[in-house]
């Protein structure tokens, strides 16, 4: 044991945790017992789980799921635990899931409840317990489960990608964004890692509403150098979508017009970019948040 | 079309509750499975198809739009769906107020425009994501009451899907439907075991038409991100290589098909009627998301065997899902207690695209209304398979 660790010190990473130990045991939540072993999806192994969609969590940093089946009389739970690279990960599939949050008065931490579905983010993890047979009963249980395993994470900062985002976003709208797949779900610019965000940089997005630019959406990515950013700008303009077109592009600032005559555009100031997509008319030169907006 | 039948040759097996739960992420991920997330990839227009082959042939009387080109049906009852259960009867009502007000006639006339007393009649049911937002047996029911009540011997219908373990896990077993075959394109041995035979052929491989293919040149099965192995794959699949052929049941077991989508999003696009056939009437799809995805569900819907078929298209919206899809996602799903009619599986699709794109920003989801989302259905307009200009598609609505 002493050796796992030290071998695992030497490797720069500390001992993986064994999640199934997480999930209640048999009869330590509502009576629930489990119905057979944990299974352990991994990387790539996730696809053998996820039916549609494992792409966004590998995109934004997944690292594994145990997933525990559980029975009590006629009800049947299943406990989903994704421990993803880090808080902003599993904040961005929470994110990407909860929907307008419903949360139930008996959880501190953030959640949304149904009768059919829990979620729930707590650091790098990010918990899902599904009520599998939709009845009403069975949704007190989605909460024992989840308070069963919050109280045993530990605390950690929560993820707040939105910091660097300007306040006043529509409720429910902010989203986190590393790769072409969640791009792609706000705006499309290109093909591929079109933003060259590559799984690294991590963007915060969100919608706004105001009388001159109507409803659009506002996208910052902090890159690690303005070189980063200013090549990300380069390769957009280069790769544009065949549906938008240049209405200019000066430098450090792309104006694009879309399919619809509505307009977009980005620019770069030191290492963020910004993009606003979805606008209901030039925006002349864009409003670029400062980067000591960032936390 | 005729191509080289070539039998796979490895022999590794998958448990059946392996397969079945990446069978479900491989027929319900759409835009994303098998897509690289971080690489740049050639565009569907890029890839070379053999498209051109199945509009050489001759279409049949019954071909795609049908009667209705253009024509589509939404049918709403508040009671269809209560405390989360379907009511069988409401459900056969509105079954019957859709494909009469569709013909403008009655069910019996309405059987003989689109059927005879002889046919083999496929149901394709949509299965993933059950049983939230799977086609409901009542819908199967109603239909298939309709079909017998019109003389249409019950062996003669077919409750049919890729699947059998998610036909299974979505209702649909010989004891919900006794006397209709149940049968899938992809099955494991008797003893459901076993991906292969003893001499190491994949159980399936039978069941696909070497006469029939859906071909997309240099797009091959084989290192598809999403899958451990290419083993994995062939699993899943039956076959790799750059050629998909089509199902024999499609082919040559059916003389009409009866297509029960349900009502969901794959991204920003929707999973309903041409999806639900476009990626279940061939096998070897996992390739096929990227990069062709939403352009594969116009073109083998051109293919003769399902062109010539497919008479109605009924998209089951009694749950309907916003976001999330295809598989399910109880956030994002409704009761939205409403059934879609149409022959012309196009405009139906585009009527859908158009009401979930609305749904889907007045919940507040952030919507990606880009062309190329539905630039599918305009490629089918062009081919004259259907209609997907809005200003020529006539919706008729009905509230019971």
């Amino acid at each position: 044991m002493i050796a796992a660790i030290l071998f695992a010190a030497l490797l720069g990473g500390t001992p993986a945790v064994d999640d199934a130990t997480l999930l209640p045991a048999d009869g330590a939540a509502a009576g629930l017992t489990r119905d057979g072993a944990a299974e352990v999806f991994r990387g790539a192994e996730l696809y053998g789980h996820i039916d549609g969609g494992a792409e966004i969590y590998l995109e934004v940093g997944f690292e594994r799921v145990t997933v525990q089946r559980y029975r009590r009389g006629e009800d049947e739970l299943t406990a989903e635990l994704y421990r993803m690279s880090d808080p902003t990960a599993a904040l961005a599939i929470y994110l990407s899931r909860c929907g307008d949050e419903t949360p139930d008065a008996g959880l501190a931490e953030r959640h949304t409840a149904g009768r059919h579905q829990l979620l729930l983010v707590k650091g790098g993890v990010f918990l899902a317990v599904n009520n599998d047979t939709g009845r009403a009963k069975g949704a007190p249980l989605l909460v024992e489960v989840a308070r069963a395993v919050a109280a045993r994470l530990p605390d950690e900062a929560a993820a707040a990608p939105g910091a660097a985002l300007p306040a006043g976003w529509l409720p429910g709208s902010l989203r986190v964004v590393r790769g072409p797949v969640g791009l792609g779900a706000i705006v499309t610019l290109g093909d591929g890692d079109v933003l060259r965000l590559g799984g690294t940089v991590t963007a915060a997005a969100a919608a706004y509403d105001d009388g001159r630019l109507g409803r659009h959406t506002l996208l910052v990515a902090d890159y690690p150098d303005a070189a980063a950013a200013r090549a990300a700008l380069a390769h957009v303009a280069a790769h544009l979508d065949a549906a938008l077109t240049p209405v200019r592009h000066d430098g450090d600032v792309l104006v694009y017009r879309d399919w619809a005559g509505r307009f977009g555009d980005l620019a770069v100031a030191d290492r963020r970019l910004t993009l606003r997509a979805n606008l209901a008319r030039d925006p002349g030169l864009p409003a670029t948040p400062p980067l000591d907006a960032q936390p | 079309m005729k191509r080289p039948y070539t039998p796979v040759d490895t022999d590794p097996n998958l448990s059946r509750r392996e397969f079945v739960a990446a069978a479900c992420a491989v027929t319900a991920s759409g835009v994303v499975l098998g897509v690289p997330a971080l690489a740049d990839t050639p565009k569907a227009t890029e890839v070379e198809t053999n498209l051109a082959d199945y509009l050489k042939v001759p279409r049949g009387p019954h071909a795609l739009p049908g009667p209705f080109p253009g024509r589509v049906v939404q049918v709403s009852n508040a009671r269809a769906v209560v405390d989360d259960r379907v009511d069988g009867k409401v459900v056969g009502e509105m079954f019957e107020r859709g494909v009469r007000t569709l013909t403008g006639t009655d069910m019996r006339t309405s059987f003989r425009m689109l059927f005879s007393t002889d046919d083999v009649v496929g149901l394709k049911v949509n299965p993933v994501g059950a049983p939230l937002i799977s086609t409901k047996p009542e819908v199967v029911d109603a239909v298939i009451r309709w079909l017998v009540d019109n003389g249409l011997p019950k062996g003669n219908i077919v409750i049919w899907d890729r699947f059998e373990g998610m036909l299974k896990d979505a209702g649909f077993t010989p004891q919900r439907f006794p006397g209709v075959r149940i049968e899938a394109l992809q099955t494991m041995d008797e003893e459901g075991t076993s991906w292969r035979t003893a001499d190491g052929r994949h159980v399936s491989e039978g069941n696909f038409d070497p006469a029939w293919t859906y071909v997309a040149r240099g797009v091959v099965g084989k290192g598809v991100r999403g899958y451990k192995d290419d083993e994995y794959y062939l699993n899943q699949h039956v076959f790799a290589g750059e050629v998909s052929y089509f199902g024999k049941l499609v082919t040559t077991g059916l003389t009409k098909i009866v297509n029960l989508a349900a009502y969901k999003n794959t991204g920003n696009g929707i999973s309903m009627a041409t999806k639900n056939l476009g990626y279940a009437a061939i096998c070897n799809t996992g390739r096929l998301h990227q990069p062709l995805f939403f352009r594969v569900c116009t073109e083998v819907l051109a293919a003769p065997p399902v062109r010539d078929k497919l008479v109605l298209n009924v998209t089951d919206a009694l749950n309907a899902q916003y976001d999330g899809g295809p598989d399910k996602d109880a956030k994002f799903v409704w009761p939205h207690r409403t059934l879609y009619f149409a022959t012309d599986p196009f405009a139906l699709d585009m009527v859908c695209h158009t009401q979930l794109v609305a749904k889907r920003k007045a919940m507040g989801i952030q919507v990606n209304e880009a062309p190329r989302f539905t630039d599918y259905l305009r490629q089918a307009e062009s081919l004259g398979l259907g209609v997907a200009d809005p200003a020529k598609i006539t919706l008729l609505t009905v509230r019971a």
